[in-house]
This record gives C-alpha cells, sequence and structure tokens, in this order.
C-alpha cells in the first residue's frame, strides 16, 4: 500500500509539533540541548527519507552530503580574519566574503546538491542493492578526499572557531524549511512518479516513467535537505571534523529513519525525537544520577548497545516503524 | 479414493481476487485437468495447492489430513511434487545437478533407469547447461525432476506450453504413464481439446470460479461445455 | 617495485577479499541481501583471540592454543557466531516476508551491534596480539623476499576457494544450495529445506570469515573494533563489480580489487597515496557505470527486481 498523499495538513501539524517542543525547550532549559538537537538530526533524517522513503533504496551516502554542506558553509563564515590561517587552500576570493549563517547554509545546500547531481548521474543506474553499495563506495571517496584535502578542510584534524549561532529558533526554523521542502516534493508530480517506480519498477519504465531522471531529482533535493542538517549541526557544536559524517551518523541516522518509518517524513521526524531523547537520558544514566539510594549509572557504551537493539527489535517487530507508515495530521 | 481434497480455496493478490471457492478433489491414480482461458486463477490454484502461496480460505486436505499452511518444502516431502508455470529448471546448473537438487536423501538419480526410459534425451544430455535446453527438453527435466521426490501427487501447470506436437505426445505419454502407476496428477491446460484427450476428469474455470465439471468422455459430447470455455457472450 | 613483489601482494590482498566477497556472495545468493555484518564477525574473530578486557594489554585466549587447534577454533567461533546472527536476528525477520531494504538495514544494525558490544568489552583503544608467530619472516622467492604470511595467506585462500568450490559442486547439500541461489521457490518445491539450507550458507560464509580473521591478525598483528569494515567494504564492492549472484565472479573481484588496489599503491605519486581509497572506489564507481552488471557476469544483469 502506498503511503497517503502528503499534504499540508501534515505540514502544519508537524510544524505545530516542532513550535511545540521548541516552546519546551525554552521554558526548560535543562531540555534545551536534547531538543536542538533532535532538530538538528531530523533535519538530517528527513533529508534521508526524501531519498530512502520515495525511492526504496537504502542510502548509505548521505553523511557525504551531510559533510559536503558544512564544510560548504564554513568556508564563508568560519573564523574571520583567521580562516586562511587554518585553510592555508582557500582561494583570496573565497577567504574574504563572509556570508550570514542563513546564506552560507543555502551555498552549502548548493554545493551538495551540484555534487550530488553529478554523483547521483552515475549511481542511480544502478539498481537496488548495487546502489546501496555504490553510494557506500560514494562515502568512501568522499570521506578520503576529504581528509586528505588538508588546504580546505585541514584534513584529519577539526576546524574550530565556527560561529556558534544555532539555538532552539534557527533549528526550528532550519527543520519547519526542510519539512515544507521535502512535503512539497512528495506531493509533487517527481514524487509521485518516484514512488510508482519504487513499487514496480518494470510497470513505471513501460509506462514511460523516466526513472533515472526522476530518482536524481529525489536525490539531489534530499542531499540538500541533509546538507542543512550537517551546516546546522556545525554551527550548533562551533567545530566539524571529517569522522563526524562518518559510520556512526550513517548508523544513527539510518537507526533513526527506520525506527521511526521509513517511508514517511512523519518517521523521519518522530525517530529523530525518539533517539535523540533516548541517546540523552542513556548518556545521563551514563555519567550517574543521584538518586534517594545513591547515585543511579550504567556502564559507558551500553548506549549504542542499546541502539543497536531497539533497531533490531523495530525491524523485527515492527517493520515499518514506530508511525507504521502513516503521515501525521490533526485535521484529518 | 479422494487423494487430495480442496473446499472452499480462495486465493488474493492484495485487493485482488484469484480464485474464489474452489472445490476440487483427485482421486489415487486419475489424471485431472483445470482447464480455463487465461487468468482464470489455475496456475494460482496450483501454487496455493503445492504450498507455494498462502490461501486466503479454505481447506486442503492430502490423503485426510490438513495442509493448507504448511510450507512447500513439508509438502515436497510428504508427496507432492508442483511443476510451475514456465518449467523453472535450474539454468545454470547442469542437467545432472538439476536432478541430484531434487533427490531424497541417499538416493542418486543414474539409479533410476524409469526416469531415462521416460525421457531418453535427459541421459544424452547430462552434463550440459540445463539453460541450454530446447523448450521441450526442459519440460522433460522439469517432470523429470518431479518425478524424483516419488510424488503421490504431481501437480503440473501447462506442460504443453510452447512445446512443437512431438514433445507433447512425449510429455503426456509420461503423464499416462505416471497415472498407470498409481500416481495421482492435477494438470493444468489452456486448450479444451488437448485436455480432453488426456484427462479423466476436467474441472473448468472461469474468473476464479469453477463453472463446469464432469468426466472427459460426458464433457467432450456435451455442447455446453465449449460455450462455458468461451463464456456466454462468445457462445451466443 | 619488482613485478614478483608486486604480484604478491596484489594476490594476498585480492586472496582475503575474495574470501570475504565468496562469504557475502554466499548469503547473497540464497536471501538476495548483502551482510554488512560479515565484516564485525571478522572483528569478532580477531577479538575472541584475547581474553575480553578494558585495559590496554590484553592476555590470549584463543591464541594462547596451539596452532591446530588456534586455526579450528578461530573459524569455529566466528562460524558458530554466523549461525547464531541467522537463527536470532535474520530468521525472525525473514519469516514477516520482509523485503530487500529491510534485510540490508537488519544486517546494518547486526553489524552495528556486534561493533558495540566488542567496543564494550574492550574500549576502542587498538589493542596487540601475535598469533602464528612461525610466520612472521621473510623467505626468498624467486628471487625476491617476500613475507612468509603472505604466501601462506594465498595458498591457503586458493586452497579454500577449491574446497568451498568442490563442495558447491560435488555434494548435495553444495548442489541444493546454488538451486537456492538460482531459484529460492522452485528449490523449496523440490524439498529443498529453506531454513537449513540458508543457514548451510552462514555457517560456510561464518567459517570463511573465520579464515579472514587468522590470515589478517597474522599479517598486522593488530586488534581495532572496526577493523573488519574495509574489508567487508571490499567484500561488497568485489561482489557487485563481480557481477551480483555470480560467486565465480565475487571471487575475481576480489582478486581485482587486491590488484588495483595493490597497482594504485605502486603507480600514484607519494603525495596522492594517502588519497587511494577515493581512487579504488572512484575506479569501482567508473566500473559500475561501464557495466552495471558486473565486470565477469555476460549476458543479462541478474538481479530481480
Amino acid at each position: 500500500m502506498k503511503s497517503p498523499p502528503p499534504t499540508a495538513g501534515t505540514f502544519v501539524s508537524l510544524a505545530i509539533v516542532v513550535i511545540a517542543l521548541a516552546g519546551l525547550g525554552y521554558l526548560m532549559p535543562g531540555l534545551s540541548r536534547t531538543v536542538i538537537e533532535s532538530f538538528i538530526y531530523a533535519t538530517l533524517v528527513v533529508g534521508l527519507g526524501v531519498f530512502v522513503g520515495n525511492t526504496g533504496i537504502v542510502s548509505f551516502g548521505h553523511a557525504s552530503f551531510a559533510m559536503i554542506g558544512a564544510y560548504g558553509a564554513a568556508w564563508f563564515t568560519c573564523c574571520e580574519g583567521m580562516r586562511q590561517v587554518f585553510l592555508p587552500g582557500l582561494p583570496d576570493i573565497i577567504a574574504a566574503i563572509n556570508l550570514p549563517l542563513p546564506v552560507a547554509a543555502l551555498v552549502g545546500m548548493g554545493i551538495a546538491a551540484v555534487v550530488a547531481m553529478f554523483a547521483g548521474a552515475v549511481l542511480l543506474r544502478l539498481n537496488g542493492v548495487a546502489a546501496s553499495i555504490g553510494l557506500l563506495s560514494f562515502l568512501f571517496m568522499v570521506k578520503t578526499i576529504y581528509e586528505n584535502w588538508d588546504g580546505w578542510t585541514s584534513g584529519q584534524s577539526s576546524l574550530v572557531g565556527l560561529p556558534m549561532e544555532v539555538g532552539i529558533a534557527q533549528a526550528a526554523a532550519g527543520l519547519i524549511f526542510v519539512l515544507c521542502l521535502a512535503l512539497i516534493y512528495q506531493g509533487s508530480a517527481s514524487g509521485l512518479l518516484v514512488r510508482a517506480a519504487r513499487e514496480d519498477e518494470v510497470a513505471s519504465r513501460s509506462a514511460g516513467v523516466r526513472v533515472w531522471r526522476e530518482r536524481l531529482i529525489c536525490f539531489t533535493l534530499s542531499a540538500a535537505i541533509t546538507a542543512l542538517g550537517g551546516v546546522m549541526f556545525a554551527h550548533y557544536l562551533g567545530s566539524i571534523s571529517v569522522v563526524q559524517f562518518w559510520l556512526d551518523l550513517t548508523f544513527l541516522t539510518l537507526a533513526m529513519l527506520v525506527v521511526g518509518g521509513r517511508n514517511t517524513i512523519t518517521g523521519a521526524v518522530v525517530g529523530a525525537l525518539v533517539i535523540t531523547s533516548l541517546r540523552d537520558g542513556l548518556r545521563t544514566l551514563e555519567n550517574g544520577v543521584p538518586t534517594p539510594f545513591g547515585i543511579a549509572e550504567i556502564p559507558e557504551g551500553v548506549q549504542e548497545i542499546a541502539l543497536a537493539l531497539l533497531l533490531l527489535v523495530v525491524l523485527v517487530a515492527r517493520p515499518r516503524g514506530i508511525t507504521g507508515g502513516r503521515e501525521f495530521n490533526f485535521f484529518r | 479414493m479422494n487423494l487430495l481434497s480442496v473446499k472452499g480455496l480462495s486465493v488474493r493478490y492484495g485487493p485482488i481476487i484469484a480464485v474464489r471457492h474452489l472445490d476440487l478433489d483427485v482421486d489415487v491414480g486419475e489424471i485431472v485437468c483445470l482447464v480455463g482461458p487465461n487468468g482464470a486463477g489455475k496456475s494460482s490454484s496450483t501454487l496455493a495447492i503445492a504450498g507455494a502461496l498462502l490461501p486466503s480460505a479454505g481447506t486442503i486436505h492430502l490423503d485426510g489430513k490438513d495442509i493448507a499452511r504448511q510450507p512447500a518444502e513439508r509438502l515436497a516431502m510428504a508427496g507432492v511434487s508442483l511443476v510451475p508455470e514456465g518449467r523453472r529448471i535450474f539454468g545454470r546448473m547442469t542437467v545432472q545437478d538439476n536432478l541430484i537438487a531434487a533427490c531424497l536423501p541417499g538416493r542418486r538419480p543414474f539409479d533410476d533407469p524409469e526416469i531415462f526410459s521416460l525421457f531418453p534425451i535427459l541421459r544424452e544430455r547430462m552434463g550440459q547447461f540445463a539453460g541450454l535446453l530446447s523448450g521441450g527438453e526442459q519440460q522433460q527435466l522439469a517432470i523429470a525432476r518431479a518425478m524424483l521426490r516419488k510424488p503421490r501427487l504431481m501437480i503440473v501447470d501447462e506442460p504443453s506450453l510452447g512445446l512443437s506436437p512431438r514433445f507433447v505426445d512425449i510429455v503426456f505419454g509420461a503423464l499416462r504413464q505416471l497415472r498407470n502407476q498409481g500416481v495421482s496428477l492435477l494438470v493444468v491446460e489452456q486448450s479444451a481439446r488437448r485436455a480432453l484427450g488426456l484427462a479423466d476428469r476436467i474441472y473448468l474455470m472461469r474468473s476464479g470460479e469453477v463453472v463446469m465439471t464432469g468426466r472427459s468422455g460426458s464433457l467432450a459430447q456435451d455442447p455446453e461445455f465449449e460455450a462455458a470455455y468461451f463464456g456466454k457472450e462468445a457462445a451466443r | 617495485m619488482n613485478l614478483v613483489q608486486l604480484l604478491v601482494d596484489s594476490l594476498a590482498l585480492g586472496s582475503q577479499y575474495s574470501l570475504v566477497a565468496l562469504g557475502i556472495g554466499l548469503i547473497f545468493g540464497v536471501m538476495r541481501m548483502i551482510n554488512f555484518a560479515q565484516g564485525d564477525l571478522i572483528t569478532f574473530g580477531a577479538y575472541m583471540l584475547v581474553v575480553p578486557t578494558v585495559s590496554d594489554v590484553a592476555p590470549p585466549m584463543i591464541a594462547a592454543l596451539p596452532t591446530p587447534l588456534l586455526i579450528a577454533a578461530t573459524i569455529a567461533v566466528v562460524a558458530l557466531a554466523a549461525l547464531l546472527t541467522e537463527r536470532l536476528a535474520f530468521r525472525s525477520v525473514r519469516r514477516k516476508g520482509a523485503d530487500g531494504p529491510t534485510l540490508l538495514i537488519t544486517s546494518f544494525a547486526i553489524g552495528y551491534f556486534i561493533q558495540s558490544v566488542i567496543l564494550f568489552l574492550n574500549t576502542g583503544r587498538p589493542k596487540s596480539v601475535s598469533i602464528l608467530p612461525e610466520l612472521s619472516q621473510q623467505i626468498v622467492f624467486a628471487g625476491v623476499r617476500v613475507a612468509l604470511v603472505d604466501l601462506v595467506t594465498i595458498i591457503a585462500s586458493l586452497g579454500l576457494l577449491l574446497t568451498v568450490g568442490l563442495f558447491l559442486n560435488r555434494t548435495r547439500g553444495g548442489i541444493a544450495l546454488r538451486a537456492a541461489a538460482e531459484d529460492f521457490l522452485m528449490a523449496r518445491l523440490i524439498g529443498v529445506k529453506a531454513d537449513r539450507v540458508i543457514a548451510v550458507a552462514f555457517l560456510v560464509s561464518g567459517a570463511l570469515a573465520g579464515a579472514v580473521t587468522l590470515m589478517f591478525v597474522a599479517k598486522t598483528g593488530v586488534l581495532d573494533f572496526r577493523m573488519g569494515v574495509p574489508l567487508a567494504i571490499a567484500g561488497f564492492v568485489a561482489t557487485v563489480i563481480g557481477g551480483m549472484g555470480s560467486l565465480t565472479g565475487a571471487v575475481l573481484g576480489g582478486f581485482a580489487l587486491g590488484l588495483a588496489s595493490t597497482l594504485l599503491q605502486s603507480l600514484l605519486p607519494p603525495d596522492l597515496r594517502p588519497a587511494r581509497d577515493a581512487f579504488l572506489y572512484g575506479l569501482v564507481i567508473l566500473v559500475l557505470l561501464v557495466r552495471p552488471q558486473g565486470l565477469f557476469v555476460f549476458g543479462p544483469g541478474r538481479e530481480r527486481v
């Protein structure tokens, strides 16, 4: 069965949830970190979900786009005056330009979209599992390039001194923006065609759907959205490094998507919220929580095991995720 | 005595109903043909009986035991062999390996002179890749493979499809010989004429339902049989 | 670089890759699933060589056994672990009629689970372990000094490939496995037991992973909780460029990848060598573009839609 057609109702419903959570973050400062992180992860996962959900192809390459976006924006925001000290390879013209974060974010998204268009043109000629492995090769390739492209990325060390401008409001705005993009795409002709090809590729082809072209549009958009997540991540932490956008992020975002429900935008958001909260809870426990009976504490590393187990349980018991494959909508 | 007894069998693909309330019996040592035009639900019925498809309703009894929800390999062990539509031989394996894969544990296909007396061509083709055989040879291999299971009930889906008359004779001859040895056969056939020549009894299916049934001899005389096959509009 | 040296290097690397690829290909055949956990099973085997501990120096466990027992125990432990992943996880997902992406993500989750448990028990700091010390010498071969461990890796791999080949072609179980890989439903219809044939695939695949553990650790002597990942990636890539669903293709793909990797290492200018993998994977994507059905598959592509 196909997912119900996403409507403005779904967008408004999800936006209300985001705004309510943002309000909660303001009222309870102890939760603000969790709220911001879950918004950023949700942005990343929505990007991944736009591709995985609509095409049915599992992508192991999207962390690359988060990285490409993050560095792309950082080239225009990082460490004013000191930029060419940290990134000696940057041309003078780039080093001279300082962009406000929203504009830099658009630049990062644009770079990621262009890379996605070229990479996708090649990789999306493959099908199913082969495409997934192709995307994994892409992840490795981009990681190796960025690690060795010292002049532009400071290589294997971190790039520090990014303006930490992403707070609750900015993260919420970013997430609502990508929700809008993702839902418009789902309702568009291209979104419909790409989902038709997911259900039955042979039939769609014979009905004249240019599957490769539609998938490429989908891939490019999803890369741009993921890139915005990367930009927000970078400007929330204030520093970036290549390993932040590697297998851990790939696993985490995929787990969020699957736990939430991989065929819907609601699933992407719910998965990100649930798993971020869970991780924060476990992280707090790992650091020890005082209770009347002494300090409650769990050993370090339980977090990762719990996440893997949660994902396995969802895969076995509820393969369509917590949301069960339905978009959230107040107005239905 | 009934070897196979199907009651109220229904098969659905999502919202589409392929087979509706099928009742069908096969006695020990008889050939029953399932006849009907394309899309009548014949293949879906055979797949459901052989355990390759889960029926949405109904019971299937083999020798009095309900087998409706048993997996395909269990039924293969219980003596039900299906030669499915399109034969589905293992094209990238040799003829010999195709046969070995179907062997009962502890048996070798080379010990089975019966197969080679029915299908002498297979002996010559033993070392060849099955995918390189002609259509008629592939059909013989598919039936030989099913025979190695020593079935009590053999279900054959469109054995004559795409075969030259010479191969149809060989294949049908083999099916008759199996019947004479006490094997029960359920054969899907699109051509009513061929079915009348082969079967002891016939079920005529249209649009997922049995519309007529009877012994071949009496149906052959019955003008309504042809009309039912082609549908009422065509008969008028 | 000397030609013999180059040949030994690329064969030693290629034979590890091809064993991993064969293990992945066997499971792909019967389940149409790329098993991400294959690399982490290699890691698991490596960590079973030592006693799990959070301290930096780990006392030997399986590594303390005499050589023949050490080899047998490592292979057995990994094969058993592979079987367990099937029993405990894949089987439940499979029984629910899971689609390709779900199976793929399941294997990814299992891989991550194995990594997390190893990380939890041993920490993320690399450890060293020494096994098969008799292999850590150089010998003169065809006028060139080469590492004995490389020669033994090549010979053992060829032996294993031959054994698996014989199993697949000469035994009933192997023939049933090939039949299931070609047409799973038809194999069941002629009485091949689905659960058993998949279990056999996991067992053989696990045994191959165990063998790779031994070769890899004997050469490097280092344990890391992600050590298997690059090997698994190489294995996936080898199965894809070799042609999905073809075991011969997977093996040849592994050797091709080993050769390409070694050649790039010696041909690239020194300042580009650290980025060798970027070139390697770029090459892989290029191959996929030119021959999406795989390098060693002739005729139409085989992946089922």
